[in-house]
């Protein structure tokens, strides 16, 4: 609970259900739109890939970055809080 | 390293298994990221094709008998018959004594290896009359520990001599500290 922000803890919080991939901590409107084009419309769709990737924060960071605009900063928020949440409830 | 791109997704699951680099299926979304780890990893020249290194480091630790063992090692795995009867004609032929050592494996049936010198060549009649599984499985165990036992730097004797002698100038600075009362009674 150090360093984590509200949405980080929002999205820890309970189970993800249909969230827009927006709810995700270090994604904001822009990224969120640019996972959506891509066909990533739902936080569960980049929980897929996250699980694809083992779970490992950093592959998914680089996949992040590699798919969208996004900088590290927001990448590994992104990547704590499925980390998180998965250790919370997968 | 494009022909890296080229490669199919069940090469570079291999190519990622040899450096060691733990991942998921390959799938679409993630073959370019395992490549670009892949490139990564050449280009730092990590530790690719581990799997013969582990024998040279045991061959070099006993060079004595090893340096023979090296040709029949690889054929060993089946057959341990005709390296026992190499290793075993190396030893007699070095040093003729046949019936010293007879005597030493009759003793001690299963070589645990207390002497540090003799002990390559305790394994050749001990291996020989006991079984030929022992060979293979014992061999590099009992050197390990036993080795250790000259590795002192300073002997223990030489270690006690500077502690007792710590302990006593320390004793000599206490005692001649200026007093306080509670010390008085000590000194």
């Amino acid at each position: 609970m150090s360093t984590t922000s509200q949405k980080h803890r929002n999205f820890v919080s309970e189970p993800m259900a249909d969230k827009p991939v927006t709810a995700l901590a270090g994604i904001g409107d822009r990224l969120g739109h640019s996972l959506t084009e891509q066909g990533y419309d739902k936080a569960y769709v980049v929980l897929g890939q996250f699980l694809l990737l083992r779970k490992d924060t950093e592959l998914f960071c680089y996949w992040l970055k590699d798919v969208t605009a996004a900088n590290s900063k927001q990448a590994d928020d992104c990547a704590q809080c499925l980390k998180d949440w998965c250790d919370a409830f997968l | 390293m494009a022909s890296l791109d080229n490669k199919s997704p069940q090469e570079i699951s291999d190519l990622l298994d040899e450096y060691g680099i733990k991942h998921g299926p390959v799938v679409g979304t993630t073959k370019s990221l395992y490549v670009k780890k892949l490139k990564e990893a050449m280009a730092k020249g990590k530790k690719a094709k581990p799997s013969s290194d582990k024998t040279y480091y045991r061959e070099e630790e006993e060079e004595v008998t090893y340096v023979y063992r090296t040709p029949s090692k690889s054929e060993t795995s089946g057959d341990g018959g005709s390296y026992m009867r190499s290793r075993r004609e190396w030893a007699e032929g070095e040093y003729g004594h046949d019936t010293s050592y007879s005597s030493y494996s009759s003793s001690r049936p299963e070589y645990k290896g207390r002497d540090l010198v003799d002990e390559p060549y305790m394994y050749d009649t001990p291996s020989t009359y006991s079984s030929n599984s022992y060979a293979k499985p014992m061999k590099s165990e009992p050197v390990k520990p036993k080795a250790q036992k000259s590795s002192r730097l300073i002997p223990l004797w030489l270690q006690f001599v500077f502690f007792l002698a710590l302990a006593a100038f320390l004793y000599l600075v206490f005692s001649n500290m200026e007093a306080n009362e509670a010390i008085k009674g000590i000194v």
